[in-house]
């Protein structure tokens, strides 16, 4: 963590920056506005997509793979050439709510602008502050790597006709300041829904954040649901796993990892009990518990002696786990949802827990890709998907083997 | 003990020259422990085939690992079990060029204990070996091989060995056969992703459970026999299942 300048330091700081820069004029930046800019970035996740890994802070470079190819996030870091440094304020707050950038480029929705018009104008004017203060950094990023026509960015304009609502967000009179503080961040810098929510052929979100297939793992079900969702899930239990990144028995994986890193570990305990509020709060999706599979199918009898093997050492016979360690697979909703793609893909490829400041000891979890055939894999995760009290459809071997092909 | 002056100076010294002479700085590492997805280094499966013996020294390996280990009631022999391809991808290996050993000389006798200190490596010995045995049973057994005389006569022969009753020229036959009954238990008794202990027969036979985490679930059922059959690096048979 950067220790915390004087507001005098900071005006200073910018100033020489935005000098050494380029740019012939002094700007002067109060530091609390920076300062709360930063914790935006950190709340909307900024990094996450536009700090390669290794990389310089903000200079773009993560590949995003969606359903219609890869879109590369770009630099947005103050630099005149290759960044946001011709940018106006104006053109920034156009971007993040309106989804238009400099020159009226038409912004592709993997930049989460469906989330960010609902941010607040003081919000992203801090970011904005807090962006001026960035590095500058010399990067050229060719961010469209769509195939036609989706390369086609006017397209997007037809997109938003269909898929876009923007607007602030509005809060609930009839609700508590605090489910409100939840509700705004989950639905706007947050953006939550942009993995948790079911898309539509075109890639938008439906509504509810009852889970969706992503980059080869599948974004559980964060709704009131009682079996999938996180309505079994105290609020501590909910601000535990988003601050240190483990929290009930679970530990995040897959794109949820670095969420934590980048993002909810450095929320505030108070916004984190505000977010926990408003899932709980959130209408659970309507799916009941499936009945669970019989214990004398032949994937349930072969699937508990492969667990007996390979699984028990860490997660104990009874599916315990070890607390803040190895995750405890009996009750647990992630194991339980009712698409297995998460599973398969630990299971295949391995998991590490999140590095954070709370909970550094990275437990991980290794590959059981060469130990394991597709069959195998299918029947111990239906083994514990069905067993002490879980229930969840089982798993199929060709699922596995897709994945397996896949590289997930 | 107090220290003496010279004994200061002496680590003194040592400890600037080691200063000095190393300028190597212990790896830090921050943030998450090193990981990669889909790591694992897995011994590759042996296919089949001879990797390292040439056929006619195939025959007489597998013919000594089935005397050694003959089949009987309690088990399969050494040649069945896979003893003799354990060997043959053993010896095409790092055991096999000892490239996991010092191996410079001096190359003084070793004791009993020590067992073989020589110059050659397990190859080497295998392939000289099996040459001189092959050359010393042509000359006194009527021009056959190893693998050509009767089971009574190979006992005879493998006992005379082992008794150091074999003149092998430069090689010691006590020591030759040290090495061929101690790498045969080897192959009875090792995983089977090694090539040998086929089907874990061995493992079934003396009750070993394989290599597993622990028996936390069963450590208190006491005077009950432990219900998992064996399983290998490879897996188990019954990980699978039909339909």
């Amino acid at each position: 963590m950067k220790a915390i300048m004087k507001p005098s330091r900071i005006v200073a700081a910018v100033a020489a920056l935005v000098v050494s820069a380029g740019i012939a004029r002094a700007v002067e930046l109060p530091f609390d506005q920076i300062n709360a800019g930063r914790y935006q970035a950190a709340l909307g996740d900024c990094a996450g997509c536009h700090t390669a890994p290794g990389g310089k802070p903000y200079a773009g470079g993560v590949s995003l793979e969606t359903p219609f190819g890869t879109l590369v996030a770009p630099n947005i870091t103050p630099d005149g050439a290759t960044g946001i440094g011709t940018w106006s304020e104006a053109d920034f707050r156009r971007a993040l709510k309106q989804g238009i950038g400099h020159g009226g480029k038409r912004l592709y929705p993997a930049m989460p602008y469906t989330a960010y018009t609902k941010m607040t104008d003081s919000d992203v004017a801090a970011l904005w502050a807090y962006f001026r203060t960035v590095q500058p950094v010399t990067n050229e990023v060719q961010s469209n790597r769509l195939p036609f026509p989706f390369n086609i960015r006017l397209l997007m304009a037809g997109w938003n006709w269909i898929n876009f609502t923007p607007g602030d967000f509005k809060p609930d009179p009839k609700k508590t300041d605090e489910w409100n503080r939840g509700a705004y961040i989950v639905e706007a810098a947050g953006h939550c829904s942009v993995c948790h929510a079911p898309k539509s052929a075109l890639g938008a979100d439906k509504g509810g954040l009852t889970g969706t297939v992503l980059q080869g793992w599948f974004a559980p079900n964060i709704t009131g649901n009682l079996h999938e969702g996180v309505g079994s899930w105290s609020a501590e239990e909910i601000v535990s796993y988003l601050k240190t990144g483990v929290g009930r028995g679970s530990i995040g994986s897959g794109p949820m990892r670095e969420v934590i890193e980048n993002s909810t570990s450095k929320m505030t305990d108070a916004d984190l009990k505000a977010i926990a509020v408003y899932l709980k709060d959130l209408p659970a999706s309507d799916k009941a518990a499936p009945t669970p599979v019989a214990t004398d199918n032949p994937a349930m009898q072969t699937g508990a002696r492969i667990y007996a093997v390979n699984c028990s050492a860490c997660h104990n016979g009874d599916g315990s786990g070890q607390g803040a360690l190895f995750p405890k697979l009996a009750g647990n909703s992630v194991v339980q949802q009712g698409d297995p793609t998460t599973l398969i893909h630990i299971v295949l490829a391995g998991s590490q827990g999140a590095v954070t400041a709370a909970a550094p000891t990275t437990p991980a979890m290794p590959s059981f890709a060469w130990r394991l055939t597709d069959q195998q894999v299918a029947d111990v995760l239906t083994y514990v998907r069905n067993n002490w009290g879980n229930a969840a459809p089982p798993v199929a071997p060709d699922a596995v083997g897709k994945q397996r092909k896949n590289g997930s | 003990m107090a220290s003496t002056r010279r004994q200061f100076l002496t680590s003194a010294a040592a400890l600037s020259f080691v200063t000095i002479a190393s300028q190597t700085y212990a790896q830090t590492i921050s943030g998450a422990l090193p990981w990669h997805p889909f790591a694992g280094d897995p011994p590759q499966p042996s296919l089949a085939g001879w990797y390292f013996f040439k056929p006619e020294e195939a025959r007489v390996i597998e013919a000594i690992v089935d005397r050694l280990i003959p089949a009987d009631d309690l088990s399969v022999g050494g040649r069945d079990a896979g003893c003799a391809a354990f060997i043959d991808r053993q010896l095409a290996g790092s055991f096999g060029n000892s490239s996991r050993l010092y191996t410079q000389g001096p190359y003084a006798k070793g004791t009993p204990t020590q067992g073989y200190q020589g110059e050659a490596t397990p190859a080497m010995r295998y392939r000289a070996g099996l040459a001189a045995i092959d050359a010393y049973l042509r000359k006194n057994k009527n021009d056959r091989g190893f693998a050509q005389l009767n089971a009574q006569e190979q006992d005879d022969f493998l006992k005379t060995l082992e008794a150091g009753k074999v003149d092998l020229g430069a090689i010691d036959g006590k020591t030759l056969f040290d090495l061929f009954l101690q790498n045969t238990m080897e192959g009875f008794f090792a995983d089977p992703v090694y090539g040998g202990n086929r089907d874990m027969v061995s493992w079934k036979m003396i009750g070993f459970p394989g290599a597993r985490y622990d028996y936390r679930d069963h450590i208190t059922k006491h005077n009950q026999r432990y219900p998992l059959g064996p399983v290998s690096i490879t897996g188990a048979p019954d990980w699978s299942h039909k339909g």
